[in-house]
C-alpha cells in the first residue's frame, strides 16, 4: 500500500502554491489591458460619434473630429503594406525555399535580426536622411510609408518564413515527385498551406505601423493639415501623432478629446487583430494535417 | 483565399482613395516653433476658408527644428521664436537658401508659478539668480517666501529642451549673453508641458509663452529692476513694450515670398491674421480692432 509520507505532502503543498502563483502572474497580464481599455472607454467613450470620425478638427483642434488623422493613418498603413508585403514575402520565400545554407544566407538572416532590433527613432532618422532628403521625396506619405515598411519588414519576413517552414517537407517532396518545379510547388502547395501564418505577420505589421509615432513624425506626418491627403506625395496628419499633439502641445483641449483619439486608435488595431484571428482560425480549420 | 486577402487589401486602399476629392491645390510647408505652432495651426485652419486651393501643412518640433528644415530646404515657411543665428544664416546661404525674416507678432514670456505660491512680483535679477549657473537662490525661503505644500522649500526649475527658441530667448534675455542655466533643470519638450508641470508642482517655477496660461496656474508680475513697478504679462503689455520679457515671433521664407506664399503672408499680416494671433494670446504687430 502507498501511504503519503511527510515529504510527499510537502511536495504537493509546494506544487499547489507554485501553481497558484503562476496562475496569478498570468492573470496579472490581463490587468493592464483591462485598466487601459476601461479608462479609455470611461473617459473617451462619450466623445465618440459618427461626426467625431468624419469631420475635420476645428477651433485650434480643440473641437470637431479626427477625419484627416484617421484617413492619414489608413494611407500610411496601406502604402507601407503595399511596399513591405510583396518584398517581405518574396524574401521569405527565397530564404525558406531556395537559399542554400552558406555564409551569404546567414548574412541575410543576421541582417534581418538586426533590422528587427533597430529602435524606431533610428529608423525615423534613417528615413529622414534617405527618403526625405537624399531621394528628395520630401516629407510625404511615400517617405513615411517607406520608413514604416523598412521598420516592419523583419516582422513580415520572419512570420512568413516560419509559416513556410511549418508546411511539412513531405508535401513538397510529393509534389516534386509528380514532376512539378520548385515554383509550381511553392505556388500550389506551400503558399496555400502557409497563408494563415503569413497573414499573422501582415496584421502584426498593420498594428505596429498604425501606432508608431517617431518614424512618421520626421518623414511625413504633420501637426495639422486642413486637407485630406490626395496622393503619396502629400503630407498627412496621423492618429498617433495627433494623440501626441492634442495631449501635449495644444492648450485648452477638453479632457475627453485625447482619450477619444486613443480609443479610436486602439479600437482600429483591436478590430484589425480580431478580424485576422478569426480569419486565421477559419483557414486553420481547413488545414489537412 | 489569396484572392480574398488581395481583395481586402484593395478594399482598404479603395476606402482611402474614395475620400479623395479632386481639388487642385498648392501645398505650403510650415514648420518650427512650439510657441507659434498653435497660431500657425489656427492660421492654416482659417486660411482654408479664404483660399481652398492652398493647403498649409503645419508641424511643430521647436524653433531649431524649423530653422534646420529651412537650411535643409524642406519647408516653405519656418516658424521661430528667436532670430536665426549668423552661423545658421551662413549655413543656409551656403546651401543655396536665402532666409528672409518676417516678424508676425510678439509674445510675452510669462513666468509661471503654482497657485499656492505667494510671490507677488519678481525682478529680472531675481529670476536670473533662480535660474543661473551661479545661482544664489535655491530655496523659496531665500526670497523670503513660504510656499504651502512645498517640502523643504527647494525651488524646482522647469525649463525647455535646448533647441527651443523659448530656451534660447530666456537665456539671452534673463541670464544675459554669457549666462548659463543652472544644472538640474527639468527640460520639457513643449510649451504646454512646462505649464502642466508647474500646475501640479507647488515648488516649481517655469517659463513659457503667455498663450499657454491656464486658470490653474499663477503668472508672476515681472519688474525690470528693483526700482520699477512690476507688469503683469498680457497681450497689451507685450505689444506696447512695457512687459520686460516680450519677444518678437518670426517666420522665415526662402527669399522674398512669392505667389501663394506671398498671399498667405499678406493675409497673416492683414486684420484677419492678426486677430487670430491676438485670440491665441499673442500681441499683434499692428493695431487691430478685433471683435
Amino acid at each position: 500500500m502507498f501511504a503519503a509520507t511527510e515529504l510527499n505532502r510537502k511536495n504537493q503543498r509546494t506544487e499547489k502554491l507554485v501553481r497558484i502563483l503562476f496562475v496569478l502572474m498570468a492573470g496579472l497580464l490581463i490587468l493592464p489591458v483591462l485598466i487601459i481599455l476601461t479608462t479609455l472607454v470611461y473617459k473617451g467613450g462619450g466623445i465618440l460619434s459618427i461626426d467625431f470620425l468624419f469631420t475635420h478638427p476645428t477651433n485650434g483642434m480643440t473641437e470637431g473630429g479626427i477625419l484627416p488623422a484617421l484617413l492619414g493613418t489608413i494611407w500610411l498603413v496601406v502604402v507601407a503594406l503595399l511596399i513591405s508585403v510583396p518584398l517581405g514575402i518574396a524574401a521569405a520565400i527565397y530564404l525558406s525555399e531556395y537559399a542554400p545554407d552558406n555564409w551569404g544566407t546567414r548574412l541575410i538572416n543576421l541582417a534581418i535580426i538586426n533590422l528587427a532590433g533597430v529602435p524606431s527613432i533610428v529608423h525615423a532618422l534613417f528615413g529622414l536622411g534617405a527618403f526625405v532628403i537624399f531621394f528628395e521625396f520630401g516629407t510625404s506619405i511615400l517617405a513615411a510609408s517607406l520608413t514604416l515598411a523598412i521598420m516592419t519588414l523583419p516582422v513580415v519576413i520572419v512570420a512568413t518564413r516560419e509559416s513556410l517552414q511549418a508546411v511539412p517537407h513531405a508535401f513538397r517532396e510529393a509534389c516534386w515527385n509528380m514532376g512539378a518545379t520548385r515554383w509550381q510547388t511553392i505556388r500550389r502547395v506551400v503558399l496555400p498551406n502557409a497563408i494563415s501564418g503569413i497573414l499573422t505577420g501582415v496584421i502584426l505589421e498593420v498594428s505596429r505601423s498604425a501606432g508608431e509615432t517617431a518614424p512618421i513624425m520626421f518623414t511625413g506626418a504633420v501637426f495639422f493639415s486642413p486637407f485630406l491627403p490626395q496622393g503619396v506625395m502629400d503630407q498627412t496628419m496621423a492618429m498617433s501623432l495627433h494623440l501626441f499633439v492634442v495631449s501635449t502641445q495644444v492648450p485648452n483641449v477638453p479632457e475627453d478629446l485625447p482619450y477619444g483619439v486613443a480609443l479610436v486608435l486602439i479600437g482600429m488595431v483591436l478590430i484589425m487583430n480580431s478580424v485576422s484571428i478569426a480569419f486565421r482560425m477559419h483557414l486553420r480549420g481547413k488545414k489537412k494535417w | 483565399m489569396k484572392a480574398k486577402f488581395i481583395s481586402i487589401t484593395l478594399l482598404s486602399a479603395g476606402i482611402a482613395l474614395a475620400a479623395l476629392n479632386a481639388e487642385a491645390r498648392t501645398l505650403i510647408q510650415n514648420k518650427g516653433s512650439d510657441t507659434l505652432v498653435n497660431v500657425a495651426q489656427a492660421w492654416a485652419e482659417q486660411y482654408r476658408e479664404i483660399n481652398p486651393e492652398v493647403a498649409v501643412a503645419v508641424s511643430g518640433g521647436g524653433s531649431g527644428t524649423g530653422i534646420a528644415a529651412m537650411i535643409n530646404g524642406t519647408v516653405d515657411i519656418a516658424n521661430s521664436s528667436r532670430k536665426m543665428k549668423k552661423r545658421e544664416l551662413a549655413l543656409a546661404r551656403k546651401r543655396g537658401r536665402d532666409p528672409v525674416e518676417h516678424v508676425v507678432g510678439y509674445d510675452a514670456l510669462a513666468i509661471y508659478l503654482h497657485p499656492n505660491n505667494p510671490a507677488k512680483s519678481l525682478t529680472i535679477a531675481q529670476i536670473a539668480d533662480i535660474y543661473g549657473r551661479k545661482s544664489k537662490i535655491k530655496k523659496w525661503t531665500d526670497l523670503g517666501l513660504e510656499v504651502p505644500g512645498c517640502k523643504e522649500q527647494q525651488i524646482i526649475l522647469v525649463s525647455r529642451q535646448n533647441n527651443s527658441g523659448t530656451y534660447a530667448y530666456f537665456k539671452k534675455a534673463v541670464l544675459g549673453k554669457k549666462g548659463k542655466y543652472r544644472m538640474g533643470t527639468l527640460d520639457m519638450h513643449g510649451s504646454k508641458d512646462v505649464v502642466e508641470l508647474v500646475e501640479k508642482t507647488p515648488c516649481a517655477i517655469g517659463y513659457s509663452g503667455l498663450a499657454y496660461a491656464t486658470d490653474h496656474v499663477k503668472l508672476a508680475c515681472i519688474a525690470k529692476d528693483a526700482e520699477s513697478a512690476c507688469v503683469v504679462p498680457s497681450v497689451a503689455a507685450a505689444g506696447d513694450g512695457s512687459y520686460p520679457i516680450a519677444r518678437p515671433l518670426y517666420m522665415y521664407t526662402n527669399g522674398e515670398p512669392k505667389g501663394e506664399i506671398k498671399s498667405y503672408m499678406d493675409w497673416i499680416y492683414g486684420e484677419q491674421g492678426q486677430c487670430i494671433i491676438v485670440k491665441k494670446g499673442y500681441a499683434p504687430i499692428s493695431d487691430v480692432s478685433c471683435k
